[in-house]
């Protein structure tokens, strides 16, 4: 525990370090002075990015990444960074296995989270890119239960576009090499790739459950779950500023395309099915006075092998199709935005996963097939892209199956945290946030997730007395970028 | 589901890679550096701010008309409209943004990154691109707000030594040469730049600061209601 502490204090001396560097050269607030895009066109965060919010965009953001972020200048050096430091505190930490480290790893230490590089910008007229390699502090566990930190490639796209305008007509048309379904996508309501910033950067998940990361959700749709691990090419175009329209075909980011998925080793890869599974999207956009607003749908199919890494055997067919809506105000002082994002997903196996009666039945379901829908709403307001506050609501519903979700115990048989008694991954987060962003390239905020449901119930959702409202969790995070 | 994406993936990055990837990724950056670096800059469709062979027009409709619209008449509030402009103003206001003379918020914020490198050429054309573009009629303000900020506008406010805006924009807000054309500009935007003239040293060099200097805020929006409100001519 004592060489834990040691680490997470010298992670925030590494960011106290580089946040003081920051305030430092940034102080003259020169426009250059700013990541990899900002360096390109010369602009500040807030042309691109909703009130300054990272990752949302605004209509001129996304024309930006539509175009092949080949707007501006080519920066001399087309390189960024990012580093993120966090604490957590659940609300209770038992009933668990005991080992309260191993159940909630850093909770109630403020360490070192994450570090990004990126990579890319203008590389043509036609072509350019947005590559991030992620490091994370607490990325993985080794045999003794102790975490190390690991790094690897995070979001990856290259794009080639064009744009055929002048006063009558505007056709944008583009191919995109990309490492996860949506990180191409510009409205930023479904796709996990460019989600907020949140405790998904620290490494709460339960080695020992069954569940995934304690703050989060017990399961998702598998269009949010594919980075870094599948290859996809995708074309698109946008007319006159109002309808998109996006298809994809994904496969598993190894061999060729390993350059995409790099540090997973292919041993620990989910191997897809094919090279066609395919996605899809369409959007409208309008834009009028300070405000637009989006509507859309969005799907993929993939079919995964169960025994990944091999490439034969039983697979699960995944079919996801959503619907998503944004509307965004943004007049300065004012920032207004609303998100909505609505997936439905069936998933359906091979026999050998789910029929007893096969001679290689493995047991993994208890249902032919099963449902899942997520739904994500959030809403914002920033004032003077400084002053921000949020609200978030996840939902996750499903059909219930005691193979899928199960309350196994861990290898000493204590029970685990996060145990299924209930054999659903029903679930409900309320996410309030707060932030600061004194200057832009720094974001300070507060997150609470507030779970009325987790696993079935809101009261002893484990069978052994632990309560939805036991994961609740405060979420404090400081965030740079240069 | 399958017991590979049960977990989060990002939990499984793994222990490490192997040079032969690290080739992969080498490679695939030289082959896209390779083929793309050897001139096949496309200046027709360019949306290169570095280039100074990229025409005035292309650069109008592939980067300007991201926030100010095609033709000039932008969308968004936040961005002024430009069709119609006076090109011997928008001409100065591009150089004082590449200068960094003109250093109002959004100048600050959107313009001086655009302009830094255009040429005087360039901000030539880009002047007359959207000099030439026709005005479209803006969306409607509150008619009593727009009565007051008439009489600003045709009779000034004696009371405050402040001269009528007509006398230098023109009858119709048409603006004259260095006198930009204020007719149809979004309301909110001129709310905010006279603002800068009144309250900051962000816009030197103009006789506005001290016309501003003794205005209200309810005179200021008035007068920006009507200019808005004004019909295209």
């Amino acid at each position: 525990m004592q060489s834990h502490t040691k680490r997470g204090s010298a992670g925030i001396m590494l960011l106290v370090v580089f946040l003081l560097a920051l305030i430092t050269e940034l102080l003259p607030m020169e426009a250059q002075a700013i990541p990899i895009y900002a360096r390109q066109t010369g602009q500040n965060c807030v042309a691109c990015h909703a009130g300054g919010q990272f990752p949302e965009l605004t209509s001129y953001g996304r024309l930006f990444k539509l175009t092949g972020y080949t707007m501006g200048n080519r920066a001399d050096v087309p390189l960024a960074v990012m580093a993120t430091a966090s604490g957590t505190s659940v609300n209770s930490k038992t009933p668990g296995t005991g080992d309260t480290y191993a159940d909630f790893p850093q909770n109630g230490l403020v360490h070192f989270t994450t570090a990004s590089i990126f990579a890319g910008g203008k590389i043509t007229d036609n072509i350019g890119l947005f590559g991030q390699w992620t490091y994370e502090a607490y990325a993985q566990q080794d045999p003794n239960g102790h975490w190390a930190g690991h790094s690897g490639s995070d979001n990856f796209d290259l794009r080639y576009a064009d744009r055929f305008i002048d006063t009558n007509k505007d056709l944008i048309v583009g191919a995109s090499l990309n490492n996860n379904p949506g990180v191409t996508d510009v409205w930023n309501t479904f796709n996990s790739g460019f989600s907020s910033i949140g405790p998904g950067y620290v490494p709460t998940s339960n080695a020992a459950g069954n569940g995934g990361p304690f703050v989060g959700t017990p399961a998702s749709p598998i269009i949010m779950q594919l980075g870094p691990i599948a290859a996809g090419m995708n074309a698109y175009l946008f007319w006159n500023n109002t309808v998109y329209a996006e298809v994809g075909a994904y496969q598993t980011a190894n061999r060729i395309f390993s350059f995409l998925s790099q540090g997973i080793p292919d041993s620990d890869m989910p191997k897809l099915k094919g090279q066609l599974n395919p996605y899809w999207r369409l959007a409208l956009n309008h834009d009028w006075g300070a405000n637009s607003a989006m509507v859309g749908l969005f799907g993929m199919n993939a079919e995964i092998y169960a025994n990944s890494p091999d490439t034969f055997g039983p697979t699960t067919r995944y079919r996801d199709v959503g619907v998503d809506a944004q509307y965004q105000y943004i007049l300065d002082p004012h920032t207004i935005s609303a998100q909505f994002s609505y997936i439905k997903e069936n998933q359906s196996y091979s026999d050998e996963l789910w029929d007893s009666s096969n001679p290689n039945y493995a047991g993994s379901f208890s249902n032919s097939s099963n449902a899942l829908n997520y739904l994500r709403l959030k809403g914002t307001y920033v004032y003077q892209a400084k002053y921000g506050a949020s609200l978030g609501y996840v939902a996750v519903t499903g059909s219930a199956d005691t193979l899928a979700y199960t309350s196994s115990p861990d290898g000493n048989g204590n029970p685990v945290p996060f145990g299924n008694a209930n054999s659903t991954p029903n679930t409900h987060i309320w996410i309030p946030e707060i932030f600061w962003t004194p200057i832009q390239n720094i974001r300070v905020g507060l997150q609470y997730y507030k779970f009325t449901e987790y696993n079935g119930s809101s009261a002893n959702y484990d069978g052994n007395g632990r309560n939805a409202s036991d994961n609740n969790t405060a979420f404090l995070y400081v965030w740079g970028a240069y | 589901m399958s017991d590979a994406t049960k977990r989060p993936i990002r939990s499984n990055l793994g222990r490490g890679y192997s040079l032969n990837k690290m080739r992969w990724l080498q490679l695939a950056l030289v082959t896209i550096l390779g083929t793309t670096s050897s001139g096949c800059a496309n200046v027709e469709r360019s949306r290169d701010l570095g280039n100074p062979n990229v025409p005035a027009a292309v650069t109008a409709v592939q980067v300007c008309s991201n926030c100010h619209g095609k033709d000039g008449n932008s969308i968004s509030p936040n961005f002024p409209r430009l069709a119609g402009q006076q090109s011997l103003y928008l001409a100065a206001q591009l150089e004082n943004f590449r200068s960094h003379q003109r250093a109002d918020p959004e100048g600050f914020e959107y313009m001086w990154g655009i302009s830094r490198k255009l040429t005087d050429e360039q901000i030539k054309g880009l002047a007359d691109y959207f000099a030439k573009q026709t005005p479209q009629a803006n969306s409607a303000v509150d008619a009593s707000t727009a009565a007051a900020g008439k009489l600003i506008f045709e009779n000034g406010l004696p009371a405050k030594q402040t001269p009528p805006c007509s006398t230098c924009h023109g009858p119709k807000g048409e603006g004259m040469a260095s006198f930009p054309r204020l007719a149809n500009q979004h309301q909110d935007y001129l709310v905010k730049q006279l603002n800068v003239f009144r309250n900051t040293e962000g816009r030197p060099g103009t006789p506005m600061k001290q016309i501003t200097h003794l205005l209200d805020p309810q005179e200021i929006t008035s007068v920006a209601a009507y200019l808005q409100a004004l019909p295209p001519n």
